[in-house]
């Protein structure tokens, strides 16, 4: 009689499946709808940004659905012809290279030291560096703003990159500190036996260990420094002000600017998220090390 | 923990030798000398430390010292030592009060919310094929700048329902749930019988049921609203004891046309709400049809005299939206632009903690016979409270901050129902404001604001060092 | 080619009280194989740190050939060292990490060449070159340090348990490897491992450190016949000797029925320190499966020690036999080794005698070798 009992012995088995499937369906559901919800300001950004100015202020980008005709590439054309919005973007790399770069080498002599050599007072100075991971740049803005007019680099790039660099230090030599502290002690002590010398050790042997580090380091700063406005609207001035500055002063008659304003925004976020896409997994690690800034 | 762990070091080694001298293992100096030093000349430390001394020092250390001195004295630099002076004038301040509170508000909400998505989703897309996808959508406005998720708001909570996409949605359900009123404006014609009456209007004249027909002409209505509207009628087949009439544009286009009567070329107004009213009481109401006419049923009217009334419906002005910059929702919409960025931070890191929850210990659970959501709530949860409470503390830091979002996001109208203390410093300092003696009281207060997180961290630190 | 010796080398960590190394004195020949051993925490990777110059020396001295090497830098006493977990840099080849010492030390790179190659034929690690240590199994890994140990033609080679990340198997085959290795090279070598069959099998003489204190170092034939005291008697060997407490009588000492045979000297000794008792030591394979011929003190019971069996281990050759015996009144772990023909059965007593000359007394209170 297998025949009949086959289906009642399946009937609530199925009951349920069909129950948790659709649960499940509903969960899904949500989530595609959610990701829809987050990608919708970007996209209606984007699609802004590929309109002309006068379509953008009579109706919505949604427009574009109905009406493809409406996309161009005038926004574009009209901000790279921008002398300002260029000259920005080029202070922008200006900016974001040399701090980055300046941030790891500091960064990563600075963590080797706290990880692996012994001086005075080492602990105590950890500590006061974990301090200093949350300290708002807010507190230095005027102070330093008066000791960049004594030395007469207000406004130019060089204090731009050394602020930057300076608030980029100790969220640096934490991550890096931690990443060395890891490296197996017997790697060092090899190289101590093969001859290595304090230099030799630290740029052979531990930079290239601190890899994934140093890479996941760069990332973060790189984008922090190029998506940074505050510390560029107080210290740049109108020749070394980078990409977001120059928007920002745009921003006051919105509406009139949107063009500028949609094509230029976009632009500024084509960067980051082109090393986002092209570094997830770095940039993921890099926040699970160091959530604390 | 992964939220606190550092990202995987070089792995081919296993840990450090176990099993060989004891006196390495355990107790304090242990530590200590498992991190020491590697037989390293003592100036190499200094070697290796001076630069980052050197950039500290002047840019962060000195600085925070200068303005805590700075914040004693007045706004025309040190010439002036007024004690604790800004800071009281900085509490009495309603800007700052302002700020104050919003800065409370962000701090409740913004990370909390926030977490709590981050949470939800982590947890759903867990067992999900496209997760990953999913998370990198909601994880991508970390990458971007304040500035750039400024104007994408700006855009997303423009008042025109037409152009800002969250107010045609708002308007896009309102209109679903709140039937659209039909002729937005309309009005009666001067003389025509009808008077205004709470938003809508009302018959001079009672008319008894049964008792022929109602003209009810309107004007007011543009024609070209109404080219698809049928010619107006005047009602045929009056049923007995009811009251019926027509609801009409009282307007012939290229004119002509007789004020109070249906004229050939004038356009039925359907869809109007028409409501019989007797003694302040409304008995009966219906709705004019197609040609304009409407029956108000006998059944319903009784016996007596009514009023004829439309109601403020017919004519109440289109819902515009919600106005999401303006005073009272600003700070709220900006906190909802705050949430869009920062959930992908909470999502990654709790996803990472999830990750490191062994599957034995909710295995194990579940053959304790608790259900999947007593699995979450008294094993996953538990576990996750060491990386939900490090995201909850980065995110209030982090808000503490905030400052480019507030200040894109905000128009200058409305930018001091939005300020924030960050903002507040900005303009006090730098715009316009020029006291640099508040400005710097404000950034005391802002550091003071971060202290307690500085303590957490440390705990963490110590606690981390000594597992 | 070179000596090593330890003179009154101690090392004390700060904040400790007690010496990880104290006064530790070893001689050891040019060309030596000598394995240092001992349980955890004994100050045998101390003293091998010390001797690398990763360990601070507080007092007395270190030296390599004549130079006295106790403050100079690793780098500048002419030794190599295998790391227990090899320590080889991940981000470089095999060719690159064994090349690395020669090419610090600014060798030209044709030399560094042929000498990692030669290395490597030794090592059979040829077709490994170009890997990095990831893509190798834990066999080459092991291969790989040796290899860079041995490129650099020291003249120490010090080891840190370098085969205690190998599987069971592997162990015991690289163990011959690297002995034979050394026999062929003819380098001074000195040896960590907290294994004493790998330091039985692999060393010229054995050093066995306890608590940071020397206990005795002798060939493995001698550890193992006479050991010096009660500790390194119950630590060499596999199953340990059987050591038991028995009381002082004239002309020898009360094992069960039998009479083991000490020295008038030795016995004096024990008695002048007021020790009422002392130790007697049997190894496993040294009780004799009596059958009435031994001597006996009381002719109507059977000679020796009556030992219940608890469980029989067998091997094919012979077998193990875990028994319990009573001696003064107490009740004793006995392990007897039987021919592998006559294994007995569990519940059964077996009676057994010590064979006469392979005794071992110690003093019970300072756990000296009493016997001769």
């Amino acid at each position: 009689m297998t025949a009949t009992d086959t289906p009642t012995r399946r009937g609530p088995g199925a009951a349920t499946r069909l129950a948790a499937r659709a649960g499940g369906g509903a969960v899904r559901l949500g989530l595609l709808l959610t990701a829809l919800f987050w990608l919708v300001p970007t996209i209606g950004l984007l699609i802004s940004s590929l309109r002309g100015p006068a379509d953008i202020s009579t109706s919505g980008w949604w427009r574009v659905f109905t009406d493809p005709a409406q996309l161009t590439l005038h926004n574009y054309t009209e901000l790279m012809g921008n002398g300002t919005i260029t000259h920005a973007l080029l202070n922008s790399v200006l900016i974001t290279v040399p701090v980055t770069v300046l941030v790891i080498v500091i960064g990563a002599m600075a963590g080797y030291a706290f990880a692996w050599l012994e001086f005075p007072g080492r602990d105590w100075l950890f500590l006061l560096l974990i301090g200093l991971l949350v300290v708002p740049i807010q507190v230095a803005l005027i102070p330093v703003t008066k000791l960049y007019a004594t030395f007469g680099i207000f406004g130019s790039l060089l204090g731009v990159i050394l602020f930057h660099t300076a608030f980029g230090l100790p969220f640096a030599i934490f991550l890096l500190r931690n990443f060395f502290a890891e490296i197996p002690r017997e790697l060092l002590e090899a190289g101590r036996l093969d001859g290595a010398g304090e230099l030799r050790l630290f740029a052979r042997v531990v930079v290239p260990l601190g890899g994934p580090a140093i890479a996941s380091l760069a990332i973060f700063q790189f984008l922090w420094v190029w998506n940074d406005m505050l510390v560029a609207l107080i210290f740049a001035n109108s020749g070394s002000a980078p990409l977001t500055v120059a928007l920002q002063e745009q921003t006051r008659q919105f509406g009139d600017n949107i063009d500028v304003l949609s094509s230029g925004a976009f632009l500024s976020m084509a960067i980051p998220l082109a090393v986002f896409f092209a570094f997830q997994r770095q940039f993921v690690s890099g926040i699970t090390a160091g959530a604390v800034k | 923990m992964a939220a606190q762990t550092v990202p995987s070091a070089p792995s081919h080694a296993p840990p450090s030798p176990s099993g060989t001298a004891g006196p390495r293992r355990g107790g304090r100096h242990t530590v200590r000398r498992a991190r020491s030093a590697i037989g390293a000349h003592p100036w190499a430390a200094a070697c290796f430390l001076l630069p980052a001394l050197v950039v500290l020092g002047a840019l962060v250390v000195y600085p925070i010292s200068w303005t805590a001195v700075r914040s004693l004295f007045g706004a025309d630099g040190f010439a002036h030592f007024v004690g604790l002076g800004n800071y009281t004038s900085v509490f009495h301040d309603p800007r700052t009060l302002t700020a104050l509170r919003n800065n409370a508000l962000w701090v409740v909400v913004a990370p909390s919310v926030a977490t709590g998505l981050g949470l939800i989703f982590a947890v759903l897309t867990e067992r999900i094929r496209w997760g990953t996808a999913f998370k990198l959508v909601v994880f991508m406005p970390m990458a971007i700048s304040m500035l750039a998720a400024g104007i994408i708001f700006r855009l997303v909570y423009d008042q025109d329902p037409g152009k800002g996409v969250a107010n045609a949605v708002a308007v896009g359900v309102h209109d679903t749930f709140a039937k659209a009123s039909s002729y937005p404006g309309a009005k009666p014609r001067i003389g025509g019988g009808l008077a205004p009456s709470g938003g809508g209007y009302v018959t001079t004249s009672a008319v008894a049921p049964g008792t022929g027909t109602a003209a009810l002409p309107l004007v007011g209505v543009s024609p070209a609203t109404l080219s698809g509207a049928q010619q107006a009628a005047a009602p045929t087949h009056c049923p007995a004891g009811a009251v019926c009439g027509t609801v009409w544009l009282d307007f012939t286009p290229g004119g002509g046309g007789v004020p109070g009567r249906i004229d050939p070329g004038e356009k039925a107004l359907s869809g109007v709400q028409v409501q019989a009213v007797r003694d302040g009481r409304t008995v009966a109401s219906a709705t004019s049809g197609r040609n304009g006419t409407f029956v108000l049923p006998a059944d319903k009217l009784g016996t007596g005299q009514v009023r004829l009334s439309l109601p403020a419906a017919n004519f109440s002005a289109q819902f515009q939206g919600v106005t999401w910059l303006g005073p009272t929702l600003v700070t709220w919409s900006i906190i909802g632009a705050y949430v869009w960025m920062w959930t992908g931070f909470a999502m990654v890191l709790i996803a990472a903690g999830l990750a490191g929850v062994p599957r034995e210990l909710l295995e194990a659970a579940r053959m304790d016979g608790a259900n999947e959501w007593q699995v979450f709530r008294r094993v996953t949860v538990p576990l996750l409270a060491p990386t939900l409470v490090v995201v909850l503390v980065t995110l209030v830091i982090n808000v503490l901050k905030i400052f480019d979002l507030v200040y894109v996001i905000a128009p200058g109208s409305t930018q001091q129902d939005a300020n924030v203390l960050a903002l507040q410093l900005y303009l006090a300092s730098f715009g316009g404001g020029n006291d640099q003696g508040v400005g710097s009281a404000l950034g005391v207060l802002l550091l003071l604001l971060v202290l307690p997180a500085v303590f957490f961290n440390i705990r963490r630190f110590r606690k981390e060092r000594t597992r | 080619m070179a000596t090593v010796t330890f003179d009154k080398a101690t090392r004390t960590y700060p904040g400790a009280e007690r010496a990880a190394v104290d006064k530790l004195e070893i001689a050891i020949e040019d060309g030596e194989f000598l394995v240092l051993v001992g349980p955890s925490g004994c100050g045998k990777s101390t003293s091998l740190r010390m001797l690398a110059g990763l360990e601070d020396v507080n007092g007395g001295a270190i030296r390599i050939g004549d130079r006295d090497v106790t403050h100079l830098a690793p780098k500048d006493r002419d030794i190599a060292m295998v790391f227990q977990n090899y320590a080889l840099y991940p981000h470089m080849t095999v060719a690159d990490n064994m090349g690395f010492a020669l090419k610090i030390a600014g060798v030209a790179k044709t030399e560094i060449r042929t000498r990692v190659e030669e290395a490597a034929k030794i090592l059979d690690l040829t077709e490994y070159l170009g890997r990095k240590p990831k893509a190798l199994s834990g066999g080459q890994r092991q291969r790989v340090a040796m290899g860079r140990a041995i490129v650099r033609e020291p003249q120490v080679f010090l080891m840190d348990e370098p085969l205690s990340n190998l599987d069971a198997k592997l162990r015991v085959q690289t163990r011959t490897q690297i002995a034979g290795l050394q026999r062929r090279l003819g380098t001074t070598t000195v040896y960590v491992t907290h294994d004493q069959v790998e330091a039985m099998t692999m060393g010229d003489r054995v050093a066995v450190l306890k608590d940071g204190l020397l206990q005795q170092v002798d060939s493995p034939r001698n550890m193992y016949d006479r050991p010096a005291n009660l500790f390194v008697a119950g630590f060499i060997g596999s199953p340990a000797m059987n050591l038991v407490e028995v009381p002082l009588t004239d002309g020898g000492v009360q094992f069960g029925n039998s009479i083991v045979p000490v020295s008038r000297e030795a016995i004096a000794v024990a008695a002048d320190k007021g020790d009422r008792t002392v130790t007697v030591g049997v190894r496993p394979e040294h009780f004799d499966v009596a059958g009435g011929q031994a001597t006996s003190l009381a002719n109507d019971e059977p000679a020796g020690v009556a030992v219940t069996v608890n469980v029989v281990e067998e091997l094919g050759a012979d077998g193990y036999v875990y028994g319990t015996a009573e001696i003064g009144g107490e009740q004793k772990d006995i392990v007897v080794r039987v021919g592998g023909r006559q294994v007995p059965l569990k519940g059964d007593v077996l009676h057994v005698v010590p064979r006469p000359g392979e005794t071992h007394v110690f003093s019970t209170s300072s756990g000296e070798r009493l016997s001769d």
